[in-house]
């Protein structure tokens, strides 16, 4: 117990340092006050945000478009690499499609769909499909040319059918690969959906951000850049405890 | 990890299937429908309806050039310099925040890993810093670095550093204790043993984190241009969006498409020259 006990307090402790250094910088004017507002400040501000329910709505309006595009980038990715490492008709179908826009910077893909499915939701979910479902799909792609033949060739000696291996043997087996995939899906998503956002400028929390920085209301911004870090480090602590969930013969997640 | 598919799918298939059988022919026939050839026709039959329903009018808008218009933009974008200047300036700057981060990240991540007070003293904050999507960073930093080169080039920087760091530092975690143990045996200091035991045996997990840095820069890269524009292909790419010349627009984003995938390929065959071991190329 006392193990675990000292790094967290020293975590904490730190954490504690580096924000009071900086209230303290900020106060004697070694930080610039208006650039850098004293953290105290910043708090009490992301307290009115937080107590007024006001962060609801651009937080919704995110995470709903992020939901919907992370969860059909999964659903393609885990399903056309599946397809694509059982079957070599469809492997050679799609695979020169596939590696000809995945090193597209998706990024750089953000203008083009705002020209050709105009600024809406759409055109978001478009975007966070196309920035999480290539790590899906290729780590699920090796997941499941890494699996043991062995667990094949059990499946095969049982007669279970094509699907049903495909499903209780292959899916499982290469699930500690796809779990891998997403989460790297998961970062690449967010960083986009807030983009897409900042350079739509219709509403979410990263049109907030930048609008916030534009009207020079700097503390409301580090206050909505506190909650969009708390929301990155909520998602990974869930995804971390649901890949231990699924995957618990992994070592370590 | 890696990321080449270019051991294709095929060739263990027919293996298998002949070592299989009793009496293997004497050369498996190749299956026109098993070899990638579908895919390129994919991609042309792709190509072609593109062209055609931009210019039979399938689609509607100006939004929407022809392929060939696109190639045309691209060609004479590269040769005049319009498209190539601002590629060649994005590209030094995304190099610059790419190297500044790696070598940050590395350095941090081998001294985290090998000291377990730093780790707990130094791996919250960073923890505390990672899960800011990074566009949400570039507004405040335009605050004190304004929106030229500075700006992206930490931004670029930042974004590299944490994956650098992170898998440097699970790599010196994860170093097999035989090969410390063996050092200590042979009384070697610890500086040495840093350099010639945990950084060798790191290198692949290094190397996995340089790679997710590298694909993360050149978005990174264009994110920040397009969010601060001055200058760079992510400015240009906006630039054409409100311009509504698509095809320049489009012509861009192939350009950065070759970039990437050219990234990619010589990340591999350095990563494959140096750590031979690997087995990768």
């Amino acid at each position: 117990m006392r193990d675990r006990l000292l790094p967290r307090l020293l975590g904490i402790l730190s954490i504690v340092a580096l924000l009071g250094a900086w209230e303290v910088a900020s106060r004697t004017g070694a930080l610039n006050p208006v650039l850098m507002p004293r953290p105290s400040l910043v708090g009490l501000t992301l307290w009115e945000i937080l107590v007024g329910g006001e962060f609801l709505g651009p937080l919704g309006h995110t995470l709903l478009l992020f939901a919907v595009g992370y969860g059909l980038a999964c659903l393609i990715g885990i399903t056309l690499g599946l397809l694509m490492g059982a079957s070599p008709v469809i492997y050679g179908l799609f695979e020169p499609l596939v590696e000809l826009i995945r090193p597209l910077p998706k990024s750089a893909l953000v203008p083009a769909l705002f020209l050709f499915l105009g600024i809406g939701p759409a055109t978001m979910v478009t975007v966070v499909v196309l920035a999480a479902v290539f790590p899906v799909l290729i780590n699920t792609l090796q997941g499941v040319r890494g699996i043991d033949p062995v667990l094949l060739d059990t499946a095969r000696t049982f007669q279970c059918s094509r699907t049903r291996t495909l499903l209780s043997v292959v899916l499982p087996a290469a699930m500690p690969m796809i779990l891998a995939g997403m989460r790297v899906g998961l970062g690449l998503g967010l960083v986009l959906v807030i983009l897409a956002e900042m350079l739509a400028g219709e509403s979410g929390l990263g049109y907030l951000i930048l609008d916030l920085q534009r009207s020079f209301q700097i503390r409301e911004m580090y206050a909505w850049i506190a909650v969009l870090a708390a929301v990155g480090g909520t998602l990974a602590v869930i995804f971390d405890w649901m890949d231990k969930r699924v995957v618990p013969w992994r070592g370590r997640a | 990890m890696g990321q080449s598919l270019a051991a294709p799918a095929v060739a263990r298939a027919t293996t298998a299937r002949s070592a299989g059988s009793q009496n293997p022919a004497p050369r498996p026939r190749r299956n026109w429908a098993h070899t990638r050839a579908s895919g390129f026709a994919l991609i042309l039959v792709l190509l072609a309806l593109w062209e055609a329903s931009s210019r039979l009018g399938w689609v509607q808008g100006q939004s929407w050039p022809p392929f060939s218009a696109v190639l045309v933009a691209a060609w004479r974008g590269t040769l005049g310099g319009e498209l190539s200047l601002p590629l060649l300036s994005t590209i030094g700057r995304m190099l610059a925040g790419y190297a500044i981060g790696c070598s940050l990240g590395v350095a941090l991540g081998l001294l985290l890993g090998a000291n377990r007070w730093i780790r707990w003293i130094v791996l919250p904050v960073v923890e505390m810093i990672r899960p800011i999507p990074i566009p949400a960073i570039v507004p405040p930093l335009i605050l004190f670095l304004g929106i030229d080169d500075a700006l992206k080039v930490f931004v670029v920087a930042l974004a590299s550093f944490f994956p650098a760091l992170i898998n440097t530092m699970a790599g010196v975690l994860g170093v097999d204790d035989v090969l410390l143990q063996t050092a200590r045996t042979f009384r070697v200091g610890w500086s040495r043993t840093v350099l010639r035991v945990v950084l060798p045996a790191t290198l692949p997990a290094i190397a996995s984190g340089l790679r997710v840095a590298i694909g993360l820069a050149l978005v990174v890269t264009v994110v920040a241009e397009m969010i601060a524009g001055s200058a760079g292909i992510g400015y240009y790419i906006v630039q054409m969006q409100y311009a509504l010349r698509p095809d320049a627009m489009y012509a861009a984003v192939l350009c950065l498409a070759v970039t990437g995938y050219v990234l990619n390929r010589l990340f591999l065959i350095g990563e494959a020259r140096l750590m031979p071991w690997m087995g990768r190329g």
